[in-house]
């Protein structure tokens, strides 16, 4: 799979939690050539099916194996439209504000349909005080300016509108990459590539592909997904913090492999299952803990229905929530090689053990 | 040159090589290699000769330089270390891309280089201390990523001294607005290319100025040089005129004309000259207004100072977010420094 194409596209991509509709139109397009089926639910979560290749030997059902990667983003949205036509922010998930100050950003105008090019401005440092130039600035002292006089604002944009921040695809040394919505789409990528590898596998499961919504909210595509799939087991992926200098200890993964939660919301014998996998490609494998939340879809799907078994694949990030979330696309491969095969280990004898 | 060339072009302060010699060119071609110099500190000085011998000696400034980045070192882990080159808020680098060293092209015996991108992370909202959240990160926790493994590979691609600019593509937006960097200053570049063919009434030195963002050095020996009796500065500045900004503090309004200067933080405008470029505007027609606040220094203050002194006065584009990597001006306000610097050294 050529993975900085799809990462230029994804980056390209506006789908705010909640407002996932064009990105998962996108994203469907993309699992049709390598699934059976492919549907959108009322969630915008994109359900892709591909049916197992080889029958179980006791020709008992195949068991159905959900993976999930969320494919919403976090955004801001109109709050205010100010005297001079500039635009005070709310935001839709996790913004840093930080990463703000003379960021450009896209404003989707509701009231004309356009989407409109915006830079967020800030007093400028010389009329701040001492120590208001020290902090940092919140997001309500910040606002959008899109040149535009206040009666042409007016006509276009409404409160509530969503602003979404830009971060085109950057490749850099090493086979590096950063762009916005890495978090958590390069996953669904990851997903993309199990897909492919699959055309040349042979797997006992059926396997589904969701690309869910609404996580950066509460992991609310998943829940729903979940109950619709009614899986035997799921992997979830998602993208976990790795190692910069302000780095404190134990909160990272290094950048260059693939990781596994592990922790209560994880079946620990899947996990080994997981490992074990790893292990016999030669794939690298590092872990990272999740005392209980994982802060992914896993903390729903592990009691979607009356409970689903889940592993945790980490994609190592840099900088996240961030337009310059930063990756290996080399880890990239190795998550969809490592996914596929594990796909492949499921059998019809695949819960024999969990539980001793 | 187009401004979308000129703005898209790399040149902090003391490394301006790519933006002189595209300029340096252009006057040749336009005044003959007879009338273009380039000076000791890196200045490129066109003369063109006026039509009356009695008119002042004028020299017009523009620089070419740009705040960014320097490299200064790397981490063990392969993030370049910078330091920045002219005044910049670390506030406004944090989550944005950059271009690390310049395009040379092959030719004259030089190995053919490409500038790498880069991007200034930060951490995770997700794991930011409440102290993380508030305070402001110094220069010296800023690192410039280029995806390099370790100090070695990251210091092979981007020696210490190599210069950093931010890597924002030129775009029109809103209504007549423009969306780049290095606006400051060259729009003023773009203009004094333009005024290359202006019927020039004194003699004329059009001055394409190195390190003004370091404190204004090139300006001073080329001043020192060619000893004009007038000294106009083509510059761009910051207008602080949008969001909820009270308007005592507003310094000038994008998309009002070009500014003119009664005074700044450097220089007092020269208060006949003043006058005059007031009563120009009028009688040419181009918008204009003065510059309402007492803010910002330029090349005009060194050149008043120069030798046994100069009349100076500065004509601004008004740009917003001054010294980020997203400059905001208005089109119209840099065609209308153009319109006032003409019809001023026609008259």
């Amino acid at each position: 799979m050529d993975i900085f194409g799809y990462l230029e596209g994804m980056a390209s991509q506006h789908g705010p939690s909640g407002h996932e509709g064009p990105v998962s139109q996108w994203m469907a397009e993309w699992f049709r050539p390598l699934t059976d089926s492919v549907e959108i639910d009322p969630l915008y979560n994109v359900i892709a099916c591909k049916k197992a290749t080889v029958a179980t030997p006791d020709g008992s059902p195949a068991p159905k194996v959900l993976l999930c990667a969320h494919q919403d983003e976090i955004a801001l949205m109109v709050s205010d439209i100010l005297p001079d036509g500039t635009l005070r922010m709310g935001q839709v998930g996790g913004v840093d504000p930080r990463i703000l100050p003379a960021g450009v950003v896209k404003v989707h105008a509701s009231l004309s349909g356009e989407i409109l090019t915006g830079v967020v401005g800030a007093v400028p440092p010389h009329l701040l005080s001492d120590a208001d130039r020290k902090s940092n600035y919140k997001r309500e002292d910040l606002f959008v300016d899109l040149g535009l006089s206040h009666e042409a604002v007016r006509q276009k944009v409404a409160i509530g509108d969503l602003i979404t921040l830009c971060g085109p695809a950057t490749k850099l040394l090493n086979d590096r990459c950063a762009a916005k919505t890495m978090d958590d789409r390069a996953c669904v990528g990851v997903l993309l590539e199990a897909a492919e590898r699959l055309q040349r596998m042979q797997h006992m499961c059926d396997v589904y592909f969701v690309a869910t919504s609404q996580e950066e909210v509460g992991c609310k595509g998943a829940a729903v997904a979940a109950y619709t799939v009614d899986p035997d087991l799921a992997v979830v992926l998602d993208v976990s913090h790795a190692t910069i200098p302000a780095s404190r200890p134990d909160t990272t993964v290094p950048l260059d492999a693939p990781a596994a939660t592990y922790g209560p919301f994880i079946q620990h014998k899947l996990l080994e299952k997981l490992k074990k996998t790893a292990g016999e490609h030669h794939i690298k494998l590092n872990t990272e803990h999740a005392t209980s939340r994982t802060g992914t879809d896993t903390d729903n799907v592990q009691v979607a229905r009356a409970g689903i078994p889940c592993v945790l694949i980490d994609l190592p990030l840099k900088y996240m929530h961030t337009t310059v979330e930063l990756l290996d696309m080399n880890v990239m491969k190795e998550c969809g090689r490592l996914l596929s095969h594990f796909l492949c280990d499921i059998d019809e004898r695949w819960d024999e053990d969990l539980w001793s | 040159m187009e401004l979308k060339q000129l703005c898209e072009m790399q040149g902090i302060s003391g490394r301006e090589e790519p933006v002189r010699m595209a300029i340096y060119h252009e006057c040749v071609e336009k005044l003959g290699e007879e009338n273009v110099t380039i000076d000791k500190m890196g200045n490129v000085i066109a003369h063109k000769a006026g039509k009356n011998p009695d008119a002042p000696h004028v020299m017009l400034t523009a620089h070419m330089d740009e705040v960014g980045l320097m490299v200064i070192n790397a981490t063990d882990d392969g993030l370049l270390r910078v330091r920045a080159i002219g005044g910049i808020d670390p506030r406004v680098l944090v989550s944005k891309r950059v271009r690390v060293g310049y395009d040379v092209p092959g030719k004259d015996g030089k190995e053919e280089k490409k500038a790498i991108s880069g991007v200034i992370g930060a951490m995770a909202i997700h794991q930011q201390s409440a102290a993380d959240r508030k305070n402001v990160l110094p220069i010296d926790q800023l690192f410039v990523d280029i995806g390099a493994k370790d100090k070695d590979e990251a210091l092979r691609y981007a020696p210490a001294g190599t210069p950093v600019t931010f890597d924002t593509p030129y775009t029109p937006f809103g209504d007549g607005l423009l969306l780049c960097k290095a606006a400051d200053d060259r729009v003023g570049c773009y203009n004094m290319l333009r005024l290359l063919d202006a019927e020039v009434s004194g003699d004329t030195d059009f001055v394409f100025t190195c390190q003004e963002e370091v404190g204004c050095r090139g300006a001073a020996g080329a001043a020192f040089r060619l000893m004009p009796d007038i000294a106009i500065a083509l510059e761009g500045t910051t207008a602080n005129d949008a969001g909820d900004m009270p308007e005592v503090s507003k310094v000038c309004k994008v998309g009002q004309g070009v500014a003119i200067s009664f005074m700044d933080n450097a220089s007092i405008a020269q208060p006949e000259m003043f006058a005059e470029m007031m009563n120009v505007a009028k009688a040419c027609g181009a918008a204009h207004q003065v510059k309402m606040s007492v803010s910002g220094g330029n090349e005009g203050g060194v050149m008043q100072r120069t030798g046994m002194g100069v009349r100076t006065c500065v004509l601004s584009v008004p740009c917003r977010y001054i010294h980020s990597p997203s400059t905001v001006c208005a089109l119209s306000d840099v065609e209308a420094q153009y319109q006032l610097a003409k019809a001023y050294l026609e008259k």
